[in-house]
């Protein structure tokens, strides 16, 4: 649909100005605070007396300077691209499983996939937790005693690092499947069957259909979530906080999120957690700028 | 044209929410007196927190006490947060462990020219005391403190042969291991079960046998967990480990399950933990569950045991700092403290102490430095890592706790 | 059908089956612990179904202090921040769809920008801002904050929404004499309402279930959100109840099932209309 801009005089400004004074009135100190606070030696002692100490950009020095941070970063860039890849393909796969089965199953799947999406962090995280656990964790039991794939017996699922993001990966991408799955769907019944009958009818194959049309049709949408994942997964927090656990974050397992909380909030130490955030927001910014320039570029073609 | 009208009513309403949610709300009539408590009161005794209320309101007309529960896993984040809006509580429990980064940050009231006013100051429990005192001055109240206990199976020992408590930890070690022998016919039976990371326990160990986390030489920080007693101890709890507890939980830190869960399905004889463990273990075996003092290597004495507690400050925020320490007065008023006793807690005070296991278990403590960033070793669990590593075999004793001396000397003397 | 067609289907069919087993497992496991009595849940060997189904731990969560003020609390900030978020963002995807006004792309940039921020960093920052309003402590002050992380994601997605509609639409029912407010109401509204619903879902999905700011933000029990109640449940406790705490999830999670399963055909449609539009 072409757009049409009509030039409004003061009608789009109005029209945008209570967006931008709750953004402005709740985020706008919060931003210049941190900002100031990354420039600024600030500990216990300088909260308590309400004044830090400027050391320009020592702090970002600092965190720079740390291998930890690198190692952090890496293993948040690993974990993002594993996650969302798994995600969109696990979430795109599902979507076309939707497509092929009876209705009576596309409205099991449907509720099943409404459930889970619908399971609060939080709770899917308490969930996750009972069924993982060493002891008498139903995992282990699965595989150990109806499975037979091993023995599990007690198997501690968090002993290793890449064994706990395992679990945490596995739990965020159970709960990202969802979105994606129902999206994807959905634009799929949008995808004109005259075209996919047409090449059909060709003689084309099933994978050059999908690739050829559908997926051109539908480009749109694998962009808009891969982006949206990337930005959700690079900055989770609550799963592997609360999955790994509190008492059980450490150098070798810290995700960015995690890393900035423990090592800024949890030592008091806000000069430096505010560095780390927008060090963040750069990352951030940097890994989604494809995907979101192609958004707008499809948007204000539009 | 409508556009407009609809855009200018939208902006209206909204300017007009905001306003109306940022202009400061009226004060309440009357005075409100904020406490921030640990969950251990909501879920322990409740009514002792609400006895505590009811005498300060009686004598404080026109007051209100407002009692926030917090957890341990956050409370201190939230703590700062409102550090740093000024908007902390006027009275807040504190981890013994936790007081001295937000001592020497200067953030709570100097209590030592009022110590008098609080029941029985003169004799409080020296590692209470000293949890709240920096650079000689007085910043917090003890509230109560716990020891740790050998909670155990009665009728597994007895059916071992053993009627009495142990001696010593090696006569434990050895009744352990015939415990362990008689039910190996239970699926995933160990002797003992305490998380292998659990340095609460582990650490006893290493004051057993004369050695130390950290001291301060020449106003630097050094770790010294890979001295030669240290050592000695830590090589000590290696074996008593290995012998006695499964394999899988040298990664555990005793939250996730907890012991006493273990202790409830049958699979252990014993615990080292607090004395409060006797809550869940179980209705099976409710009535062969007994506690004792956990011995020391050396035989006849008690192995050191982490003396926990908490402590409650006033921060210096507070504009009722009068109103916060009579609260505070009222809270660890003798009778209160000899109501947190009969709930199996330590009171705050020798003259108080009673025969209790938790309490003899006390008599010989350990304690963390009085360091002010050691509160981050414990954040970046240091030690958790510490234990794991020599544990499972990754490292041996003496190279793990070199790492961890390393680490904890950085932690600490950072600026 | 054809005799392949119908085996494919079948196939296809079992392969579906089982895969709603598996992604439903973890749902079921939780309401099926909610229904074991103690003694079952801690057992050594885990069994599938309860021998004996009480509702002894959806009691005990009920009858936990603050439940049903909570659930209280979190449904007045839920609606508050739909209601707030659909009116503005709604109003500022018309602003960004059918207007050319500079400034139009740094205000599409700060939408953007903002859902990038590190919601840990802004915990302190954002107490600040709220204290000194004397809004901590307050559920107009965690609506402030949802609405703020809220707005940018439903202004983006109204604004593909607002994009797709045909002006010719629009100009046709203009031709019939009616205002531009008039066509507005009478055609474009019906075409919008997916994106409404679309939007109305994720903002009421993000706040029911957010908790760090809530947890920094409300202090005392009675002001507490339904998920603070729960992390009380096993935070640093004592004795961790794993029945209630599956009981007390259940309760949570309903809510949200039910609303979803009301608007869940509006979504699809929403999101992928929404998002195709770009």
């Amino acid at each position: 649909m072409t757009g049409r801009r009509i030039a409004g005089g003061s009608v789009p400004y109005l029209l945008v100005l209570p967006v931008v004074l709750v953004l402005a009135a709740i985020l706008g100190y919060p931003i210049y605070y941190l900002v100031k606070l990354s420039l600024q030696k600030y500990g216990l002692l300088e909260l308590v007396q309400h004044h830090g100490e400027y050391i320009g950009l020592d702090n970002f020095r600092t965190v720079l300077h740390d291998p930890v941070f690198w190692h952090v970063l890496l293993r948040t860039v690993v974990f993002t691209a594993v996650n969302v890849g798994l995600t969109m393909v696990l979430g795109t796969l599902g979507a076309l499983l939707l497509v092929r089965v009876s209705t009576w199953v596309r409205l099991l799947l449907t509720t099943g996939l409404v459930l889970v999406w619908a399971m609060p962090p939080v709770v899917a995280v308490q969930v996750w937790s009972w069924m993982t656990n060493s002891e008498n964790g139903v995992l282990n039991y699965i595989l150990t005693d109806v499975l037979h794939v091993g023995n599990y017996f007690q198997h501690n699922w968090y002993e290793t690092t890449f064994s706990q993001y395992s679990m945490v990966t596995s739990l965020v991408v159970w709960g990202a499947i969802p979105f994606v799955t129902i999206t994807v769907y959905a634009a799929l019944s949008q995808v004109p069957h005259e075209l996919v009958e047409a090449a059909q009818i060709d003689g084309a194959r099933a994978w050059r259909i999908f690739k050829d049309v559908t997926l051109t049709v539908l480009m749109p949408v694998p962009m808009l979530l891969t982006s949206l994942s990337i930005i959700w997964d690079f900055g989770v927090f609550t799963q592997p906080y609360l999955l790994i656990g509190p008492g059980q974050q450490t150098t070798s397992n810290y995700l960015m999120s995690t890393y900035l909380y423990f090592e800024g909030f949890g030592k008091s130490d806000f000069g430096i957690g505010a560095a780390i955030s927008i060090l963040m927001l750069a990352i951030v910014a940097a890994l989604s700028v494809v995907y979101v320039r192609r958004m707008l570029r499809v948007g204000e073609e539009a | 044209m409508r556009y407009r009208v609809l855009a200018v009513v939208a902006a209206a309403i909204t300017l007009s929410a905001v306003v109306a949610t940022t202009a400061p709300s009226s004060k309440a009539a009357g005075h409100t007196l904020t406490v921030w408590l640990q969950v251990d009161a909501q879920n322990g005794w409740p009514e002792l927190v609400a006895a505590a209320n009811n005498a300060f309101e009686n004598s404080h007309n026109g007051w209100k006490v407002n009692i926030q529960y917090q957890q341990w896993n956050d409370h201190l984040q939230k703590f700062d947060a409102t550090i740093a809006g000024n908007d902390t509580p006027d009275v807040i429990e504190m981890g013994n462990t936790d007081m001295t980064a937000y001592m020497a940050a200067g953030e709570f009231a100097n209590l030592g020219p009022y110590k008098s006013s609080f029941d029985n100051s003169a004799k409080w429990l020296g590692g209470l005391k000293a949890s709240s005192t920096f650079d000689g001055k007085l910043y917090g109240v003890p509230y109560y403190a716990g020891s740790r206990v050998i909670t155990y199976r009665t009728d597994l020992f007895k059916k071992a042969g053993f009627a009495k408590p142990p001696k010593s930890m090696a006569q434990f070690q050895r009744e352990l291991v015939k415990v362990g022998k008689m039910q190996s016919h239970v699926k995933g039976f160990a002797p003992m079960y305490v998380g292998g990371e659990d340095w609460f326990t582990a650490l006893g160990w290493v004051f057993d046998y004369g050695g130390s986390i950290a001291h301060k030489s020449h106003g630097k920080w050094v770790g010294t967990l890979a001295s030669k007693k240290s050592l000695a101890g830590l090589r000590r709890f290696k074996a008593f480990f290995r012998a006695t507890q499964p394999r899988s939980s040298a990664r555990l830190d005793g939250t996730n399950p907890f012991p006493y869960t273990v202790f409830s399905q049958g699979r252990t004889a014993a615990n080292y933990g607090p004395a409060w463990y006797t809550c869940c273990t179980g209705k099976k075996y409710a009535k062969v569950v007994g506690q004792f003092v956990m011995p020391s290597h050396t035989k006849g004495k008690p192995i050191p045991g982490f003396l926990g507690g908490s402590d409650l400050a006033v921060p210096i925020q507070s504009n009722s700092q009068a109103q916060a320490r009579a609260w505070i007065a009222d809270f660890t008023s003798t009778a209160n403290e000899k109501a947190l006793q009969k709930k199996g807690n330590i009171p705050n005070a020798t003259s108080l102490l009673g025969n209790s296991v938790n309490e003899r278990a006390a008599a010989r403590s350990w304690f963390v430095p009085q360091a002010k960033h050691w509160i981050n070793v414990q954040t970046g669990n240091i030690l958790k890592t510490f234990l794991a590593q020599f544990l499972t075999g990754n490292l041996s004793v003496k190279k793990a706790a070199q790492v961890a001396d390393a680490n904890i000397a950085q932690t600490l003397n950072e600026p | 059908m054809s005799g392949r067609r119908a085996r494919g289907r079948l196939g296809w069919n079992a392969l579906g089956i089982v895969i709603f087993v598996v992604l439903v497992f973890p749902v079921f496991w939780m309401l099926s612990t909610s229904l074991k009595d103690n003694d079952q849940i801690s057992s050594f060997t885990p069994t599938w179904f309860p021998r004996h189904p009480t509702l002894q731990h959806f009691e005990d969560a009920i009858h936990r202090q603050y439940f049903w003020t909570d659930v209280g609390n979190s449904a007045i900030v839920v609606l508050a921040t739909v209601a707030i978020a659909l009116v503005l963002s709604f109003l500022a995807a018309i602003a960004l769809a059918k207007y050319g006004f500079s400034g139009r792309k740094l205000f599409i940039v700060l939408v953007i920008g903002i859902q990038m921020l590190p919601q840990a960093g802004l915990i302190i920052p954002l107490y600040i801002v709220l204290a000194g309003r004397h809004q901590v402590n307050t559920l107009t002050g965690v609506i402030l904050v949802y609405l703020t992380f809220a707005l940018p994601f439903c202004v983006w997605t109204l604004r593909g929404f607002v994009l797709g509609i045909p002006k010719e639409l629009e100009e046709a029912a203009m031709v019939d004499g009616s205002t531009r407010l008039g066509a507005f109401v009478r055609i474009l509204l019906p075409l919008v309402a997916p994106g409404l619903v679309a939007t109305a879902v994720f903002a009421f999905i993000t706040s029911w279930n957010e908790f760090i700011f809530a947890n920094t933000l409300l202090h005392s029990g009675n002001k507490q959100t339904i998920t603070v109640w729960l992390s009380f449940l096993y935070g640093g406790n004592r004795f961790v109840d794993w029945g209630q705490i599956m009981a007390a999830s259940t309760l949570i999670a309903i809510p949200v099932v039910i609303f979803f399963l009301l608007v869940q055909r509006r979504i699809s449609f929403g999101l992928t209309t929404g998002a195709v539009k770009g």
